[in-house]
């Protein structure tokens, strides 16, 4: 995790203080931890709506159930597990269609995007397509897939949250990426679509 | 080490959470099987890829916890943290502490008097009383059952009489139903005497006649013999 040793640290401490009644520690936390889940339900959903709403959820699910947190130190760990489990929640709800019709998506997939001549053009599209790649993976994929390669959580914290062995992680990881490739191979994108700054 | 243990490594080689040794392990064998050396460069490029895709930073900052609270209030809060202890064992026992104090000065300025007797458990406030009892005369008690007696001799007279009219009823009315009774086997005798004798009166006509032919039938035959 990034936060390191010296944030679960502090996170702990934070909780405690929370726990022995003081409110401003949950809102410390809450400046600390809220930029970092508002950013994995983004990537989940590819909606600005729907990330806010799932970390507001996210904050107010952990403010009423600060009490089951066994082990303080793993507060990031426990609540990347209620905003994942808040956003499978809602994909349920909704649906898969809806997973399709997110406002990064608004542009349709341009397979010819080997010859625009604009390469910021070029740049947007893939950034889009990129996006509707990650959100064709299976939702299993996607978690780990956003999990390690945005909130670059360990292994070993990955399987905590989603209760899986770390075998069954780097698996689904290995199955997701390879995936990945196969969507950008059929869709002419590679990575000097996005070299154009 | 195969080529599916060399994959199973791919993804801690990719995000660097492989040992050492284990690190140079791989690449030792990636480099004599270039074809899986080829693939790990592609699943790189595809997380180089993934890295250029934008966040949405909140829109707004999160406020879960209003703070505003009145300086007496914060003042109290403080008070009372500093005052109750925060071990879970001893904060129970205080409140039974508190709750025990709270209870005796109420009992002492209520004067609460708690006791226990042969009727009961027994709770007053103030100074405790017996309770009065009321005591009657000996005028006053044969008076009381002398009004009982009229009472229920009363009641027994009723009583009886009601039951002497019910009585008298039903009485009458079992009379009523055999008189009925009786009327009623009467005409039927009659009406079966009179159809007897009409019954005999028919057969004795009928037989004076068939006589009578008989009678005719010989003297017809007698005097033609002559």
């Amino acid at each position: 995790m990034d936060t390191g040793q010296n944030d679960e640290m502090e996170d702990a401490q934070l909780v405690q203080d929370f726990r022995d009644g003081n409110l401003q520690a949950f809102n410390k936390l809450v400046l600390r931890w809220q930029d970092r889940i508002h950013h994995f339900a983004y990537r989940f959903f590819a909606s600005s709506d729907d990330a806010a709403e799932i970390t507001q959820k996210t904050f107010i699910k952990a403010y009423h159930k600060m009490d089951t947190l066994d082990d303080v130190e793993k507060f990031g760990s426990w609540l990347y597990t209620i905003a994942n489990n808040l956003c499978l929640d809602e994909l349920k709800r909704v649906g898969r269609k809806r997973a399709t019709s997110y406002e990064a998506l608004k542009a349709a997939p341009q397979t010819e995007t080997a010859t625009p001549a604009d390469g910021q053009v070029l740049r947007n599209e893939g950034l889009v397509l990129l996006h509707k790649a990650l959100l064709q993976l299976p939702t299993e994929q996607r978690v780990v897939v956003i999990m390690k390669e945005y909130e670059g959580l360990k292994f070993r914290e990955i399987a905590e949250i989603l209760d899986e062995p770390e075998n069954t992680v780097k698996s689904r990881l290995y199955y997701g990426l390879s995936a990945l490739k196969k969507t950008f191979d059929s869709w002419n994108i590679n990575k000097e679509v996005f070299d154009y700054e | 080490m195969n080529k599916e243990t060399a994959r199973s490594l791919f993804m801690d080689y990719l995000y660097d959470e492989l040992k050492p040794d284990q690190r140079k392990e791989l690449e030792q064998f990636l480099a004599t099987h270039p074809e899986l050396q080829k693939e790990l460069e592609e699943l790189g490029n595809v997380r180089s890829m993934l890295q250029h895709l934008p966040v949405h930073d909140p829109n707004e900052q999160l406020t879960m916890v209003e703070l505003n609270q009145s300086g007496f209030q914060d003042w109290w809060n403080k008070l009372i943290e500093s005052w109750i202890p925060k071990n879970g064992f001893v904060r129970t026992g205080f409140a039974i502490a508190s709750l025990l104090i709270l209870f005796v000065m109420l009992g002492a300025f209520t004067q609460m008097n708690i006791s226990i007797n042969e009727n009961g458990f027994q709770l007053a406030f103030g100074e405790l009383q017996e309770p009065a009892q009321q005591v009657y005369s000996t005028e006053q008690v044969e008076y009381l059952l002398e009004q009982v007696r009229q009472e229920n001799a009363a009641m027994v007279a009723e009583a009886v009489q009601a039951i002497q009219e019910n009585q008298d009823e039903k009485l009458e009315q079992t009379l009523v139903n055999f008189a009925d009774y009786v009327e009623q086997q009467r005409q039927n005798d009659l009406q079966m005497i009179s159809a007897g004798l009409n019954n005999m009166e028919e057969t004795y006509y009928t037989r004076f006649r068939q006589t009578d032919q008989v009678l005719g039938d010989l003297i017809q035959t007698v005097s033609t013999r002559n």
